[in-house]
C-alpha cells in the first residue's frame, strides 16, 4: 500500500512540473524586465509567407506585422493572391478588429490567433523567475493565469524559444532563427493543446 | 512644384470616360480579341498596398491560360506557390505542400475566382454582378467594375482592368478594398497562342 502511494505521489508530482524547467539551475533574477526584439522596430514591415497545419488541413497566406506606435501593432493577415484575411490592431493589453472574413470571425478561432499574436508581440514583460543551463538563461514571466518561459542563448544573447504554459502543462512553443538577433527569419509555432502548427518564413529583402 | 501639380492634373485629365460609340467599338474588340486567344502565357509582379506599409508588399511569377478556363497561376518569387484553377476545385501547392480546396459551395469565393479567370482574358462585361464603367487615355483604355452584391462589396470595393490600347489585351489588374488599400497585378512579356500541354495545368 505504502509502496502504491508512494507511486502515485511520484507521478502526480512529476505530471505536475513542467518539462520546460527539467534540468535547468534557477538563478538569481538578473533582469527586470525581458524583451522580445523581433517585432519592436517600428521602421521595418516585418512580412512573412505563413504555412498554417491545422487539424491536418493546410492553409497559407502572408503575414503583415508592422509597428504603427510605442504601444501599438497592425496585424494583417492576406491570401496569396492578397485578399485580406483579417486585419487587427493589438496595443499591448487588448485588440481591435479591422476586418475579419466571416469564416474566420469566430469567436474560438479569433481567440486562438489573439493568443498566438499577444505572444508574439508583446515586447516588454516583468520577469518573475530566472533560470539557467549551460546553453540558455531561461526567464520566466507572468501573463494573467499562464506562463512564458524567454530563452536567451548564453553565447549569442539572442531569443530563441518564448514557451507558453499554464502551471502545469506547456501550451505553445515558439522557435525563432535569426542571423542578427534583431529579425527573425523563421519562426515556427507550435501548440500541444491543439492540432495547429504556423510557419512563417520571412521574405528576402532583395527576392525581387 | 508648380511643375508637378500641372503635371498632376494633366494626368488626370487624361483619363476621360468613353462615348457610348467607342464603349460598343472597345468591347468588340476585347470579346473578338479574347476568341482568337487560346492559349496566354505572361510573367506578373504582384504588389499589396497597405496604408500602414513602408512598402507595398511585393510577389512575382508567372500566369498560364488555356482557352476556355484552364489557368494555372505560380509564384516564384519570394517562395514557391500554385494555384490551378479546375472546375469547382483549386489544386494548391505550397512550396511542396499539395492540398485541394473545394469551392463548389461557397459563391462568393467562386465569384472571387471567376474574376481572377475572366480577368486574364478581359472578356468579363456581361457580369451581372457588376456595374461597369469605361474610361479611355491616350495609353490604355480602363474597364472599372462596381460588385451590385452587397457580400462582395464588403471584399471589393471595385475592381480595374487596364487594356492595351492596340490589341486589347490586360496589362494590369487592380482590385481595391472598402479600405482603399488594394491589390495590383502587372502583366509582362505576354505571349499569346503558343502551344501548352494541358499537363501544365496540374499540381
Amino acid at each position: 500500500m505504502i509502496r502504491f502511494l508512494a507511486i502515485s505521489l511520484f507521478f502526480i508530482l512529476t505530471s505536475c512540473s513542467l518539462q520546460t524547467t527539467e534540468g535547468l539551475r534557477q538563478t538569481e533574477l538578473l533582469l527586470d524586465e525581458i524583451s522580445n526584439p523581433y517585432f519592436e522596430n517600428q521602421s521595418i514591415d516585418y512580412v512573412y509567407k505563413a504555412k498554417i497545419e491545422v487539424y491536418n488541413n493546410n492553409l497559407g497566406g502572408i503575414l503583415i506585422i508592422k509597428k504603427t506606435s510605442p504601444k501599438n501593432h497592425r496585424i494583417v493577415m492576406t491570401t496569396e493572391f492578397g485578399g485580406k484575411l483579417l486585419d487587427l490592431e493589438f496595443d499591448g493589453n487588448s485588440f481591435t478588429k479591422n476586418f475579419v472574413i466571416e469564416e474566420l470571425d469566430r469567436k474560438f478561432i479569433l481567440n486562438v490567433l489573439k493568443a498566438n499574436f499577444e505572444l508574439l508581440l508583446i515586447d516588454k514583460a516583468v520577469v518573475v523567475d530566472a533560470y539557467e543551463s549551460d546553453i540558455h538563461r531561461v526567464f520566466k514571466t507572468q501573463n494573467d493565469k499562464r506562463f512564458n518561459f524567454y530563452f536567451i542563448k548564453k553565447s549569442s544573447k539572442k531569443l530563441e524559444k518564448i514557451v507558453n504554459t499554464s502551471k502545469t502543462k506547456e501550451k505553445v512553443e515558439i522557435n525563432f532563427s535569426s542571423s542578427d538577433g534583431e529579425i527573425a527569419e523563421g519562426i515556427s509555432i507550435v501548440y500541444s493543446n491543439i492540432k495547429l502548427k504556423i510557419d512563417l518564413e520571412k521574405f528576402k529583402e532583395d527576392a525581387n | 512644384m508648380v511643375f508637378f501639380i500641372l503635371l498632376g492634373s494633366f494626368l488626370i485629365a487624361q483619363e476621360a470616360p468613353m462615348t457610348p460609340s467607342e464603349i460598343s467599338l472597345f468591347k468588340e474588340k476585347v470579346i473578338s480579341e479574347s476568341k482568337s486567344t487560346k492559349t496566354i502565357k505572361s510573367d506578373f509582379v504582384q504588389y499589396k498596398h497597405l496604408d500602414f506599409l513602408a512598402n507595398d508588399v511585393k510577389t512575382s511569377g508567372k500566369m498560364v491560360f488555356k482557352a476556355p478556363n484552364q489557368v494555372k497561376w505560380e509564384y516564384t518569387n519570394p517562395y514557391k506557390y500554385s494555384v490551378v484553377f479546375k472546375e469547382d476545385q483549386l489544386l494548391i501547392n505550397d512550396g511542396g505542400t499539395k492540398s485541394k480546396v473545394d469551392i463548389g459551395n461557397s459563391k462568393l469565393f467562386k465569384k472571387l475566382n471567376e474574376l481572377i479567370v475572366n480577368s486574364v482574358k478581359g472578356n468579363m462585361f456581361s457580369d451581372s454582378d457588376f456595374e461597369v464603367s469605361f474610361l479611355k487615355s491616350p495609353k490604355y483604355n480602363k474597364a472599372v467594375f462596381l460588385p451590385k452584391d452587397k457580400k462582395i462589396a464588403e471584399y471589393i470595393a471595385s475592381f480595374e482592368l487596364l487594356f492595351n490600347k492596340n490589341d486589347a489585351q490586360v496589362f494590369e489588374v487592380k482590385m481595391i478594398e472598402p479600405s482603399k488599400d488594394f491589390t495590383q497585378i502587372i502583366f509582362s512579356k505576354r505571349v499569346l497562342n503558343s502551344a501548352i500541354d494541358d499537363s501544365v495545368f496540374s499540381n
